[in-house]
């Protein structure tokens, strides 16, 4: 890292909070302070809905995503146009017309105050912990590739929005989010413009994109089957991304107080619509460009020889481990590949422009057989390391960063580093107005009188303060646990999405269930997908065997499952009920 | 503050088209990407 490069970030990053801090000017009310008094035009929904989303994970973990297991992933927001259409329909014009600060407040003139209780509660409880985590999470991989202490980062990385998002609310996040997007956009631009110019003299995009192709990164479509048979452990393939994808993002964008903040503050249902809408014609264009980022590093890592992990702290550690001979020997055979590899993906690419087709089909048989070897010398250190710390040495959200600081110019480095907190800062700050405008409205204002709309928003700034330390407070607690926790997390939001996107199915288009049918349902379903998703262990502490019988499924498949089941359940209930 | 409702559908007749057209779109992007994957496997 240059004088430069910390020019760049701190430049970046202070001027997003000046930014923040000078549209920070709202009416000092509640409908000011969280819903911007529901006077956003629709490209700003739209970026704010889009600036929410993308974490800083998303742009970390995105070209890894590539390099390791190909284009398959943008599979996964396959069904989020079709949940776009869906919400502008139905939910949309619910919200709009209700004008409800929260998508939870709706269930209670619907239902009744415990469904709207514990929905709200499922969605602090899973939003809060997966806020604190996606602090953490870009925090580990900075501060494991420059050094840095996790400490600090994790106060940058979450500390510096509080600043911004306390002060000005819905209105700040959305402004800052729209430059926040702009830098990120162009910067992403950049790094595939400079992996392209750094192919060896005369390779080309589109000889990349070949070489990709041929050691399997440009599996955009895949139909999950193996051996005839559909593999429901299979994560990213067409039908589980277009219909796992689809309730996935029709929970996340039509029942998650974060997104539902963001085009709740939009001037009327034609503004709300239209950013969905745009949303959904322009994520998936956005997420495949970021994939082929990481496609072009793979590409780039076959001239240039690509290490054993691109964790370089967990590399160097285990060289101080009980397993370091055998890591030095993987170092020296993966060494060696490399060597191999480049010599052979040259004479690839030759091929290719002479026009030689024998030659290509021959050479890309070798290529795909070296490979595979250097993906088994990956796969053995991963397990070496996992086997002697404990810790997922999975690298897949190193690769872009480790490219960057090991190969990108000064200043550019600085910028590509800057993006990362900004992508963090976004989602990070959507989720903090959003947690702080469901715990003042869902549970404070319903407990306690909160007196004047002066009060009320003094009041928010409070919550939103409280729940940015807390959200740093869990980034530092999962500093002191590690990876494992990032893991289950996830696995948390996943268990929960499927049971929120439930309940507000029943309210939608079930009008003649009631409120006790769906609460009970909800605690029915939840409990199942716990018990489903967790099997083993439970099967383990109670002896009953039976219990592995129960489908085991990717956790794409819960949303669909939680979903439909609190739906169908919810439903008997209320016809016993009679 | 209230905000005056502007029913006006932006660049199509209906929201039902504009539907479509957001479904239509993620075909065609689906059958572009089935058509990369054919082409560089």
């Amino acid at each position: 890292m240059t004088g430069l490069d910390w020019g760049v970030i701190g430049v970046l990053l202070t001027g997003i909070i000046l930014y923040g801090l000078y549209k920070s000017r709202t009416t000092k009310n509640l409908e000011g302070y969280f819903l911007s008094n529901r006077s956003m035009p629709w490209w700003l929904v739209l970026l704010s809905i889009m600036g929410t989303q993308a974490s800083a994970i998303t742009f970390l973990s995105g070209p890894g995503q590539a390099f390791s297991d190909g284009m398959r992933f943008v599979q996964y927001y396959f069904g989020l146009p079709i949940a776009m259409v869906i919400i502008c329909i139905t939910f949309v014009p619910i919200y709009n017309r209700l004008k409800v600060y929260t998508a939870y407040e709706y269930l209670q003139n619907r239902f009744d105050n415990k469904t709207r209780t514990l929905t709200s509660f499922l969605f602090l409880l899973q939003r809060g912990l997966s806020t604190g985590i996606s602090i953490y999470a870009p925090s580990i991989i900075l501060s494991s590739l420059f050094g840095w202490d996790i400490f600090w980062t994790n106060i940058i990385m979450g500390g510096f929005l509080i600043i911004y998002t306390v002060s000005g609310g819905a209105r700040a996040v959305a402004y800052t989010q729209q430059l926040q997007l702009a830098i990120i956009f162009a910067a992403m631009f950049l790094a595939g413009y400079m992996v392209v110019q750094m192919l060896p003299e005369g390779v080309g995009f589109f000889d990349a994109l070949q070489v990709s192709g041929k050691l399997g990164k440009m599996n955009v479509i895949t139909t999950g089957t193996t051996e005839g048979s559909f593999d429901w452990k299979d994560k990213y393939n067409i039908w589980s991304g277009v219909i796992g994808g689809f309730f996935l993002a029709l929970s996340y964008f039509g029942t998650d107080q974060s997104q539902v903040g963001r085009y709740l503050t939009a001037q009327n249902n034609r503004e709300s619509r239209l950013g969905l809408l745009m949303n959904g014609l322009v994520k998936v264009p956005m997420q495949f460009f970021i994939l082929l980022v990481g496609v072009l590093i793979f590409a780039f890592y076959q001239f240039n020889g690509a290490p054993l992990s691109f964790n370089s702290r967990l590399l160097d550690n285990s060289r101080t481990m009980a397993v370091k001979d055998s890591v030095n020997m993987l170092s020296r055979n993966i060494d060696s590949v490399n060597v191999l590899k480049q010599d052979k993906v040259g004479s690839f690419t030759a091929a290719l422009q002479s026009g030689d087709k024998a030659g290509e089909e021959k050479l890309s048989v070798e290529l795909v057989d070296l490979q595979k070897t250097t993906d088994g010398y990956r796969r053995q250190f991963r397990d070496m390391t996992k086997r002697e710390t404990g810790e997922d040495a999975n690298d897949t959200n190193y690769v872009f960063l480790a490219f960057v600081k090991d190969h990108l110019p000064a200043g550019l480095k600085g910028l590509l580093i800057a993006i990362i907190f900004l992508a963090a800062w976004g989602s990070i700050a959507a989720a903090l107005n959003s947690l702080a405008s469901s715990s003042v409205v869902d549970f404070h204002r319903r407990v306690t009188d909160t007196g004047t709309p002066g009060n009320e928003y003094r009041l928010s700034r409070l919550h939103t303060l409280g729940w940015g330390v807390f959200c740093i407070l869990v980034a530092q607690f999962a500093s002191q646990i590690g990876n494992s926790l990032i893991e289950a997390v996830n696995i948390l939001g996943s268990l929960f999405y499927g049971v929120i996107l439930g309940i507000f199915l029943v309210a939608f288009y079930l009008k003649k269930v009631g409120g006790t049918a769906t609460f009970v349902a909800a605690l029915m379903v939840q409990l199942f997908l716990v018990v489903m998703f967790f099997q083993d262990w439970f099967a383990a502490k109670t002896g009953l065997e039976e219990l592995k019988a129960l489908p085991d499924v990717s956790f794409l498949w819960l949303n669909a499952i939680g979903a439909l089941g609190v739906m169908l359940i919810a439903r008997l209930l209320q016809v016993f009920k009679r | 503050m209230e905000k005056k409702e502007n029913d006006k559908v932006p660049f199509f007749r209906s929201w039902n088209h504009w539907y479509f057209f957001v479904i239509g779109f993620l075909v065609l992007l689906i059958i572009a990407f089935y058509s990369i994957t054919n082409y560089f496997s």
